[in-house]
């Protein structure tokens, strides 16, 4: 794994849904570096394409053209058998809603991507995951089921679950919109901790200007296409940004 | 808006129920006729009777079975349902509106699937009747087949499968306005609706039960007659077990559970057959029923076989001619009682083809973390092995009990002690081939949905 190159790439991506007559374009031909261990925030108001951007980069859908490109391997055209050992190796996801399967406990939850390869964390992949079950305040937590924890605790869970298997390239998507401001502002500092302190590459896809403001870097989306590339700014500043790119539309 | 859709399920086992209740009673009321056409002892309106007797025995059994089966497939239906009925409620329809609309939606499935069953029954009774006076095998006693007591199952049906949905709609009263507004992760709310109350009574009915078994067994000993405190004690333990399904079946499906491996997917299968335990025990029990009732018969008619080999080695020319009868009768109870697994086999298909329906977001997170369509087929078919393994280990250990009991009761004082009961192995090879069919049946259209589910419904927000 070299530092240099990329943790992921879009290349020219398009993706159109619906026959010629009705054609949506959902992304129209962008092309985006993810720089490694930096923390990405993806903007943009509904419709505008970051959700579907974030799916093809993360291997969950297919571009209609174009190359998406994870570390040194394109997943645009990968069949669906290979594409899951991707996602199961080299991606993490953390989701709006948590997402943590209903019937394990959090254990099970954070050991499922070992799980589905067949094998346990070896002593070093054991030892971080202890350090982030430290870390994320998991450790009393350990047996319960996602039911009988807040919102707060199961996003934590998901992030730890996203971290444990060290991806690539660890996709947020909207984290912290079913939380409270003051859990969601925790969740995005670990999410800005684990970038800073362990070098984890962090996709955000968010539409809230606090959120983004955690980010490294704000590449925000209109339409399809990349409107704006901005490095690390204050809520401030991208309310602004985002007001005045609706009072142009 | 078509109001049997989502049902197809219901209207399939309220048709089967209704089908062989009317089959049954147009098949045995042929051959009553038959035999008063050439009474001669005047004993024909005693074997009559006694037909419809048996008949109506085997008719409650299957409709029973059919009542439990579609409650299951009511309260599945209507966790699914969770989300709109909230919707309703919060726009202000009470909870015995939405209720009620389902006993409706209950109702109708029960109209339509008890016609349609009574027209099939009758027409595969009348199919067999000619077939049997074609070939000669019975003469033409000139049976109309438009006798009233085919009304009795087929308005029977009816009513038990409007009443079940109602059971099955209990869930409604509990869905309040703000489950509207709430995540769409589905909660196991079904442990606050445990009934200790119920679970009190089958307790007792157990106990008793078996204790008047074990009597029976006793007193077996010394006179035949004991039989008949069996067959209460037999009863009695049995209803005890069926209705205390909740407690008696999560055990033994979690020991399947942890037969089935220690991979990702069998893990993940073992819990979610745990996951709704009332939902798996109703799903199960009816093919318990099934085969418990099938076991006994075959193990029972295993233990009288061998008291008549006795016998036989006795008085040769009294038993001769005797072996073919005593296989025709077994298998013909056989298929009889099985009918009943027939028709719990159909609820367990459509309790796993719900239950998948239903985990779309969660297969999509399975499939976003990792999980591969192979992995989430063998979940699928292993959640469905669980539940057949379940259901046919303690109904093949049930019925060889009861057979044994029964069988001991009342022939204990000719043999002159108590005897191993013989497991009649081909009945059992049968039982098991037949659980595996149900198994890959069952999970064949639920993991082809649950395959075709995208990785991306995962991150959907509703």
């Amino acid at each position: 794994m070299q530092t240099d190159t990329p943790a992921a790439r879009a290349r020219s991506l398009t993706k159109t849904y619906g026959r010629s007559s009705a054609e949506v374009h959902a992304l129209r031909d962008v092309t985006l570096d993810i720089r490694r261990g930096e923390f990405t925030a993806i903007m943009g108001p509904s419709g505008s394409g970051k959700s579907t951007l974030m799916h093809i980069m993360a291997g969950l859908d297919a571009p209609t053209s174009g190359e998406a490109w994870l570390g040194a391997i394109e997943i645009g055209r990968m069949p669906d058998a290979q594409l899951t050992l991707v996602r199961r190796r080299r991606v993490g996801f953390v989701f709006q809603s948590f997402n943590l399967v209903p019937t394990l406990d959090v254990r099970g939850n954070l050991l499922l991507p070992f799980e589905l390869d067949g094998r346990r964390p070896d002593i070093r992949e054991q030892k971080f995951i202890d350090e982030l079950i430290v870390s994320l305040g998991l450790s009393d937590r350990l047996t319960h089921r996602p039911h009988e924890l807040s919102g707060g605790q199961q996003q934590r869970v998901a992030i730890a679950r996203a971290l444990a298997t060290r991806p690539e390239v660890v996709f947020a998507d909207e984290p912290t919109g079913n939380l409270d401001s003051k859990t969601g502002r925790d969740v995005l500092a670990l999410l800005r901790d684990a970038a800073t302190r362990h070098g984890q590459t962090i996709v955000m896809v968010t539409h809230d200007p606090v959120a983004a403001s955690h980010a490294d870097r704000v590449v925000v989306l209109g339409d399809g296409r990349i409107v704006a590339d901005r490095p690390r700014s204050t809520a401030e500043e991208i309310s602004a940004f985002m007001l005045s790119l609706e009072v142009t539309s | 808006m078509n109001r049997t859709r989502g049902h197809g399920a219901s209207v399939l086992v309220a048709a089967l129920g209704s089908a062989f209740g009317v089959a049954l009673l147009q098949i045995t009321g042929a051959l009553s006729a038959v035999i008063q056409q050439d009474d001669v002892t005047g004993s024909s309106t005693t074997v009559a009777i006694m037909l419809r007797v048996l008949a109506f025995v085997f008719i409650v059994i299957s409709v029973y079975v059919a009542a439990v089966v579609t409650a299951n497939t009511f309260s599945t239906i209507v966790a699914g349902r969770v989300r709109s009925i909230a919707l309703l409620r919060l726009l202000g329809s009470s909870a015995r509106r939405e209720r009620g609309r389902i006993a409706r939606e209950g109702l109708a499935v029960g109209i339509l699937g008890s016609l349609l069953g009574g027209v099939a029954g009758t027409a595969v009774a009348v199919a067999t009747e000619r077939i049997a006076v074609a070939t000669g095998a019975i003469p033409d006693a000139g049976y109309t087949f438009a006798e009233r007591v085919i009304l009795v199952p087929v308005v029977g049906v009816v009513f038990t499968t409007w009443a079940a949905s109602w059971v099955g709609s209990r869930r409604v009263t509990t869905v309040t306005p703000l489950e509207a507004l709430g995540r769409s992760e589905e909660l196991s709310r079904e442990q606050t609706l445990a009934r200790p109350g119920r679970n009190r009574t089958a307790l007792v009915l157990a106990i008793l039960g078996f204790v008047l078994l074990g009597a029976g067994v006793v007193l077996g000993l010394m006179h035949p007659a004991a039989i008949l405190i069996g067959l209460v004690g037999g009863i009695l333990s049995f209803s005890g077990i069926v209705l205390g399904a909740d407690v008696v079946m999560p055990p033994v499906l979690r020991v399947a559970g942890r037969l089935s491996g220690r991979s990702a997917p069998a893990r993940l299968a073992a819990e979610n057959a745990v996951r709704h335990p009332q939902r798996s025990s109703r799903a199960t029990i009816g093919l318990v029923i099934g085969v418990t009732l099938v076991t006994m018969f075959a193990v029972a008619m295993a233990g009288f076989e061998t008291s008549i080999r006795v016998a036989q080695a006795q008085q040769p020319e009294v038993y001769q001619g005797v072996d073919p009868m005593l296989t025709a009768t077994t298998a013909v109870f056989s298929v009889l009682v099985g009918f009943s697994g027939l028709i719990a086999a159909v609820g367990l298909v459509n309790n796993l083809v719900l239950s998948v329906l239903q985990r779309r977001r969660e297969l999509g997170l399975l499939r976003a973390l990792g999980f591969t369509v192979p992995q989430v087929r063998r979940m699928v078919l292993a959640e469905s092995a669980q539940l057949t393994f379940s259901a046919v280990a303690l109904g093949l250990v049930l019925g060889a009990f009861y057979g044994w009991a029964g069988a001991q009761s009342l022939l204990g004082s000719a043999t002159e002690g108590i005897v191993i009961p013989g497991m009649p192995w081909l009945a059992v090879a049968l039982i098991v081939l037949a659980g595996a069919a149900i198994t890959a049946i069952a999970s064949w259209a639920p993991a082809r949905s649950a395959v075709r589910v995208s990785p991306i419904e995962a991150l959907a927000v509703d």
